[in-house]
């Protein structure tokens, strides 16, 4: 008991304690037990679901003891050992040791998720006519900027217009549209007529060449390099010289040269090898460079090593001795191959890559919009007046939206999107912009909450300065506030990857063979091909596979809330 | 009321004030000014209301062109909410309303054709926490030229301002450091540098040496007079003393958002005209 060995320092003052004051610290004690209770309850509750969850997606029952003791021996034992000793003896080792594992295990999914994308999505020539596109509207915004610096007008066109030329061109443009009232049908007249093609865009002008450069070429030049170029400017900030950018981008080059030329002779496609390159050894050298230059917490390099080593030494000896692993229901086959008649062929690749494209459709439609209307409600709305009701009005609805049942967006969704819009029964597009809807209140409190957090010191200097409100909103809140909002919208896509009633409503594929192709396709999503799996008959569905999909679900979902935390601890630093 | 006339007598006592003389000297534009320095700021009959709360009642005052002046007074006293309101920074607050006249250079600051931000170009402030922007230093201070479009020559103003705020030699080689890693009163001049950077022609302070220590206050109080060579300079302060080393002309505000006595501060504080002013003076309350 906590109060039996604070008893000994007390009988000075308790020598004069009355009745009543022992019963009122009985009374906190009792009170801080049961708050205990409950939050363990409830930890406990969740864990033991995730425990069988993970049993059943792994199975780790299924493979001998033997194996399990191997492994045990050569990469449990050694590599705990390893991270206890840089937790406890050396302060930065710790931080070392878990940088140096997890940054190429994230980067490695963040590279997955981009090859998937070039996959599936768009074609490595489409990306780099349209990377062409975004520095050639770049430079014309640039350009004019430099000319006519005084144009601020002027330069809102372009900064709207240039992008949109850049990738679309000047397109064909027809219309043919009768105008009629609602009610009776009368036609009040007909629109119509076609413009010729003008100008193409960048990305077509760029596709049509007659010889298009290697993949993996366009892909060093549009992705590594700029990536590099990036890193290189932390390195050279850290080491307070020019040189280390330069160097940062020949090393990116040089390794991802060497090695798309490398790759293919060991069956790596020397496309993903530079997309995985990119995302896994460039910012892994990058933080090994500062931890070796400033020698601080070196023992933590041997982490990984000895995880690396541990697996290969471990699966050395279960080859030879015989022992069988694992039969998981959740392995590569499952990330990879879509879902089957079979149990044992099923998998989640269609449904994963459904999952990303809709976050895309989300991110791109509520993010904008949240953030705007938090803007406006923040900074422009008036507080006092009837104005300043119907504002208080609709900021009290905004927090009720957030609570309205998830199948009812659904509806929304149906009735909006699919119906009225003709947007396509069961779309990535639909079901993102359904979600988007649906997460889109969460977005507006976070981004307020954000922006309410900026010191007003900060509004009255740039107002003092002669700023006007939108120089103010644009250079000092909204730099400000935009980690934390970020922090909020990550959380809240959270909530967007996992929601199914929805994409029920809308109409989406209980089950697809062939992953979405694009924004107009139908598409099935993880929770949906989950909820269908639910229902299936053969109980290895409904026990393996479907736990499985719970586990990449909640992985995913683990990765964004970690980038969220992540997001929110730099910042907290920062101020 | 007690303040008329208070134009004059702001530099009668002019010559007998030790620290400043040497301005008139060297000032041609002020050789002249004996019997008083045009006025650039002046308001009639000024009244000021937080929702139904009166902050300030029937202010008159005149605020002399390249002077110092200072408004002193207990807290809560209205003398905040009279700078606030030379440059509209009260604008932002909803419940402000603003009757009477506030005149900059002979214009109604609060006429309809006015526009504030225009206003506040001309007229910076410097508030009574150092608030520099979360960016460095060399941001910081051409935040203002860059939001005023003044982007030509942007190195050499930074600099300038930077010399004039008798910055410079403190960051001279670390103009890319953030500015809130700068101590508490080189982050107040900083704010002040970021203020005259654009060339205001009035500088209004409120209260910017109070949440600073003794010797980071002397430098602020030195960078005052220095600033009154060329700028118009309205600072609100707490300290008596300050005021009486630093201000050509002060005005007293007592409770209840009334202007009690302005006039050159000598006469203010050797031989005020109210006994309230005294009392106030001499420390028997406030």
């Amino acid at each position: 008991m906590a109060g039996g060995t604070a008893e000994p320092a007390e009988p000075p003052e308790s020598a004069g304690m009355t009745g009543t004051e022992e019963v009122s610290r009985l009374r906190g004690t009792l009170f801080e037990a049961v708050t205990l209770g409950a939050t363990v309850f409830g930890l406990l509750m969740v864990g033991v679901l995730l425990l069988y969850v993970v049993n059943d997606a792994v199975r780790p029952l299924s493979a001998d003891p033997g194996w399990h003791l191997v492994f045990f021996l050569t990469l449990v034992v050694p590599s705990l050992s390893v991270a206890a000793y840089c937790y406890t003896r050396e302060g930065p080792a710790g931080e070392v040791a878990y940088a140096t594992f997890g940054l190429p295990v994230v980067g490695l999914l963040v590279g997955a998720g981009i090859v998937v994308v070039f996959l599936e999505v768009v074609s490595v020539a489409d990306w780099f006519g349209l990377a062409l596109a975004l520095v050639a509207a770049a430079g014309a915004i640039e350009l004019h900027r430099r000319l006519r610096p005084y144009a601020a007008l002027e330069r809102l066109a372009v900064l709207i217009v240039a992008p949109l030329v850049a990738i679309f061109g000047v397109p064909a443009l027809s219309v043919d549209r009768t105008l009629a009232t609602p009610l009776t049908g009368t036609e009040l007249f007909t629109l119509s007529f076609s413009t010729p093609k003008l100008l193409p865009g960048v990305p077509e002008l760029f596709t049509s060449l007659p010889v298009l450069p290697l993949d993996w070429l366009l892909l060093v030049v549009s992705l590594t390099l700029p990536v590099a170029f990036a890193f290189g400017r932390i390195v050279s900030r850290r080491r307070e010289d020019d040189r280390g950018r330069l160097e940062t981008v020949a090393a990116a080059g040089a390794v991802a040269l060497v090695g798309a030329l490398v790759a293919p002779t060991v069956g790596i496609d020397a496309a993903h090898w530079v997309v995985l390159a990119t995302t896994t050894l460039l910012p892994l050298g990058v933080y090994l460079e500062g931890v070796v230059r400033e020698r601080a917490g070196l023992a933590g390099l041997w982490f990984p090593v000895v995880v690396v080593a541990g697996t290969l030494v471990g699966a050395l000896v279960v080859e030879t001795v015989g022992f069988a692993g694992p039969d998981p229901w959740l392995d590569w086959g499952f990330l990879t191959s879509a879902t089957s008649r079979s149990p044992a062929d099923a998998g989640i690749y269609p449904a994963l890559v459904g999952s990303i494209l809709m976050l895309v459709v989300i991110v791109v439609s509520a993010f904008p919009v949240g953030v705007g209307a938090a803007i406006y409600l923040e900074e422009y709305a008036p507080n006092s007046g009837p104005l300043g009701t119907f504002v208080t009005l609709v900021e009290i609805n905004i927090g009720n939206l957030a609570g309205v049942p998830s199948v009812v967006y659904g509806l929304l969704g149906l009735a909006i999107f699919v119906r009225t819009f003709d947007l396509g029964n069961g779309t990535v597009i639909v079901g993102g912009f359904t979600v988007g809807l649906l997460i889109l209140p969460i977005v507006i409190i976070s981004a307020q909450e954000a922006i309410r957090a900026v010191p007003d010191s900060l509004r009255q200097a740039s107002y003092g300065m002669g700023a006007t409100q939108w120089q103010t909103i644009r250079n000092v809140v909204l730099p400000r506030a935009l980690p934390g909002t970020l922090t909020g919208t990550i959380l809240a896509l959270g909530r967007a990857i996992g929601e199914t009633a929805p994409l029920l409503m809308i109409g989406a594929a209980a089950s697809v063979r062939t992953p979405p192709n694009g924004f107009f396709s139908r598409f099935s999503a993880m929770p949906r091909q989950i909820y269908s799996w639910s229902s299936e008959i053969q109980p290895e569905f409904r026990y393996g596979v479907l736990a499985a999909g719970v586990v990449t679900l909640l992985v995913v979902l683990l990765m964004m809330n970690g980038t969220a935390i992540l997001i929110r601890n730099k910042y907290q630093r920062e101020s | 009321m007690s303040s008329d006339g208070a134009g004059q007598g702001a530099v009668t006592g002019m010559a007998d004030r030790s620290e400043p003389e040497s301005r008139t000297d060297d000032d041609p534009e002020r050789s002249g000014a004996t019997d008083g320095a045009e006025t650039v700021i002046e308001s009639r009959d000024l009244d000021v209301f937080y929702g139904d709360e009166q902050a300030l009642r029937g202010i008159d005052l005149t605020i002399p062109e390249h002077r110092v002046t200072a408004l002193i007074g207990p807290s809560g006293c209205g003398k905040s909410t009279f700078l606030r309101s030379i440059n509209r920074m009260n604008d932002l607050i909803d419940v402000a309303r603003v009757e009477g006249d506030l005149l900059f250079r002979g214009k109604n600051v609060y006429d309809e054709d006015v526009d504030p931000v225009a206003l506040r170009r001309k007229i910076g402030m410097v508030f009574q926490k150092p608030n520099p922007f979360p960016k460095s230093i060399r941001d910081n201070v051409a935040y203002g030229l860059e939001v005023q479009g003044k982007t030509d020559d942007i190195d050499e103003r930074i600099h300038t301002a930077l010399e004039r705020a008798a910055l410079i030699d403190e960051v001279e080689d670390r103009l890319d450091e953030s500015g809130l890693d700068l101590s508490g009163g080189q982050q107040q001049r900083l704010c002040i540098a970021r203020a005259i950077a654009t060339d205001p022609e009035v500088l209004l302070m409120d209260e910017p040496a109070s949440a600073l220590d003794p010797v980071a206050t002397s430098k602020v109080e030195d960078l005052v007079e220095e600033l009154a060579q060329e700028y118009t300079v309205v600072i609100v302060t707490h300290n008596m003393q300050q005021a009486a080393r630093i201000s050509d002309k002060t005005a007293v505000f007592l409770t209840g958002g009334e202007l009690v006595e302005a006039g050159d501060t000598n006469e203010i504080f050797e031989n005020p005209e109210h006994d309230r002013v005294e009392d106030y003076i001499t420390g028997k309350f406030g």
